[in-house]
């Protein structure tokens, strides 16, 4: 999930009580906090039980259920995501002392993988063996920058980040960037920096994809000056898909996934991919390095692979499935799910696919000067 | 072991060190030993950015932390004091009207100003985005009447989180002022008539001294909570309504700068108690409790 609670539809709430108290834990007591790691013990197979952790509402309960059934392997499925730095600051006390944090594998997105692999080394490999559905794996997604051979990592679902919009309060269809300052209303962009600034920056031809701050800084201005402006006016996570429906936001930067769901229940709602181009992002399953049961973890990853449990998948979270054979898997579903094949939000083509962009890798102190810039625009840095 | 007091009673030495015992392992625990951990944290430095810090006397993030976020500092305590004083506002008649009016209603007044906040904070915060959202019946209504400008707006304004701070800490402001002006002996009131004192007279010169000690402490339990809050001005406001709350959580969970979030969050204590101290000065608690 690239948002910073984007999968989270009621999780946003718990987010910031649990921000709080991670943040004054991770600073005060990581003693206290390393402590609370738990579990993860025991030879790999041993008990043959995997213990997972997720965004909210990303899967559906009964595949989890269905995969306990058939290979005997008992499923902890924890939703304790809901943003990709909060993880990342709860996981960092036990992970950088080389301690056991309780999981044997979690989903975050793109860039957070990304730091997990090349920088700290958080992550172990998968278990090739135990994933033959690997090849089932999309040929877009196969070898991503900061995981050339996936030897880590395997997308969980997909989604693209583009400008949804209220017809009935802008009055005209959005095409592009500009188009999206100009209207009247309420406007909103993301708190998701890659998001925000990776849509900026394709608008004004910078290639995202190989992302330098002095190439950045075009996109950091224009952003700073719709903000000092008026054209924006504010920053948000997923809250921005109730305010949508209701005609409280005009437009706003938006996950498609989010729109899907909203769009089935108000067509007023749209979502448009800037004619400059969307950001294309996924949410990769790894397996944390302190992990016992990396084989068990493998497996349990293998099963959403099957093109049968994957359509399954999309179906309940109504995002982009990384798994070929999905569409066809849906259509034998019937009724609404196989209606999904026609949502090019859910079942993209591939036109839909090459018109968009994917935010490069940003390491070391690259990426404090992205992060650093953005919060000053967002009056926090 | 036993010693004698002075009206020669025995007295267990031991027994009120038992006593402070929990209390004081607790204070320990949870605040010295964090507060020790936290100072150590805001004089230590990064040797990069995922490393963990390291002590080093790094005077400079207070150095930092005052030239850089001046702005979000100066906001939040304004924001907290026009809080603070709105809530006073509210909530003054209405403790005197139940202390004083509410008669057989009194408990039955006092749940209803609480009971709307037995929902969870972030629920309550995220609900006055709908009320103030720009197509809510509040901003169409003060749209026609001509308050706000036909493309005006209340939510993302400084309004709206001063607002939303206000409506979270009401409660305690109403409860101890209640309590305060509950205490005042009624017939004191009837001594100032007496005295040819009108109502205003003996409200000023009577129940308002008395209720100070409310006042006080319904103003620092308003007051504090609300300099230190980020989710009011998150989810109310914008990019130009920050508080030094907002800027601690992305030093912390986005920068991953935890000695300059700590040392943050030291010069805002330090500030707090400045405030404090200043204000008990000026009401003179001595006299007040």
């Amino acid at each position: 999930m690239n948002g910073r609670t984007s999968r989270s539809r009621i999780g946003r709430r718990e987010f910031l009580a649990r921000m709080g108290l991670i943040a004054g834990g991770a600073a005060v007591a990581p003693g206290v906090l390393a402590a609370c790691g738990g579990g993860g013990g025991g030879g790999d197979d041993d008990g043959r039980a995997v213990s997972i952790s997720n965004w909210t509402a990303y899967i559906d309960p009964a595949l989890n259920r269905k995969f306990t059934r058939m290979t005997g392997i008992k499923v902890t499925y924890t939703e304790d995501i809901n943003d990709n730095n909060e993880y990342f600051a709860k996981i960092r006390p036990n992970l950088s002392k080389n301690r056991s944090i309780g999981r044997d594998g979690f989903v975050l997105t793109d860039w957070m993988a990304s730091r997990l692999i090349n920088e700290v080394r958080w992550v172990q490999p998968l278990v090739e063996a135990r994933i033959p559905n690997k090849t089932n794996l999309r040929a877009a997604l196969r070898s991503p920058g900061f995981d050339r051979e996936r030897t880590y990592s395997l997308p969980w679902q997909s989604g693209v980040t583009g400008i949804a919009y209220n017809i009935e309060v802008t009055g005209r269809e959005i095409r592009t960037v500009e188009d999206f300052l100009e209207v009247e209303g309420t406007k909103t962009v993301l708190t998701e920096m890659r998001d925000t600034i990776g849509l900026i920056m394709a608008s004004l031809d910078i290639e995202p994809e190989k992302p330098t701050f002095a190439k950045a800084e075009p996109a950091f201005d224009f952003l700073e000056r719709a903000v000092r402006d008026g054209k924006i006016d504010g920053f948000n996570g997923n809250e921005y898909v109730s305010d949508l429906g209701a005609g409280n936001l005009a437009a706003a930067f938006a996950w498609s996934g989010d729109v899907a769901q909203i769009t089935r229940d108000n067509p007023a709602v749209r979502f448009a991919i800037p004619e400059s181009g969307g950001m294309l992002w996924s949410d990769n399953f790894m397996i944390p390095k302190t992990s016992e049961r990396p084989a068990l973890a493998s497996e349990w990853i293998n099963f959403f692979y099957d093109p049968v449990n994957a359509a399954r998948l999309t179906a309940e979270v109504q995002f982009i499935s990384p798994v070929e054979g999905v569409p066809e898997e849906l259509t034998k579903l019937g009724g609404e799910k196989a209606e999904l094949v026609d949502n090019p939000l859910v079942v993209p083509t591939e036109e839909f696919l090459a018109q968009n962009h994917i935010f490069g890798p940003l390491v070391g102190k690259e990426e404090e000067r992205f992060d650093r810039r953005f919060s000053e625009i967002l009056g926090t840095g | 072991m036993l010693e004698r007091d002075p009206e020669g009673r025995k007295q267990a030495r031991v027994a009120p060190w038992l006593l402070l015992a929990p209390g004081m392992l607790w204070l320990f625990l949870f605040y010295f030993f964090p507060l020790w951990t936290l100072l150590r944290m805001s004089l230590s430095s990064r040797p990069s950015r995922f490393a963990d810090p390291v002590f080093s006397w790094e005077w400079s993030n207070y150095s930092d932390a005052f030239s850089r976020y001046g702005a979000q500092f100066s906001r939040s305590f304004l924001y907290a004091a026009l809080a603070t004083v709105a809530a006073l506002l509210i909530a003054y008649p209405l403790a005197y009207v139940i202390a004083f009016r509410g008669g057989a209603w009194k408990n039955v007044l006092l749940g209803l100003c609480v009971v709307p906040f037995f929902t969870n904070y972030l629920i309550r915060t995220l609900a006055w985005r709908t009320i103030l959202g720009d197509q809510a019946p509040v901003v169409e209504t003060l749209r026609s009447l001509g308050v706000l400008a036909p493309d005006g707006r209340l939510l993302r304004t400084p309004l709206a989180v001063v607002g939303g701070l206000t409506y979270n800490f009401l409660p305690f402001m109403i409860l101890p002022i209640y309590v305060a002006l509950e205490k005042i002996d009624p017939r004191l009131v009837d001594a100032a008539r007496d005295l040819y004192s009108n109502t205003w007279r003996a409200f000023r010169k009577v129940v308002f001294p008395l209720s100070l000690p409310g006042v006080f402490a319904g103003s620092l339990l308003v007051f504090i909570p609300a300099a230190g809050d980020f989710v009011n001005s998150y989810y109310l406001g914008s990019a130009k309504t920050t508080m030094i709350g907002n800027v601690v959580q992305d030093q912390f969970l986005v920068q991953l700068d935890y000695p300059v979030a700590a040392a943050l969050s030291f010069v805002f204590m330090a500030i707090v108690m400045a405030v404090v101290i200043t204000y008990a000065r000026l009401l003179g608690t001595e006299d007040l409790v």
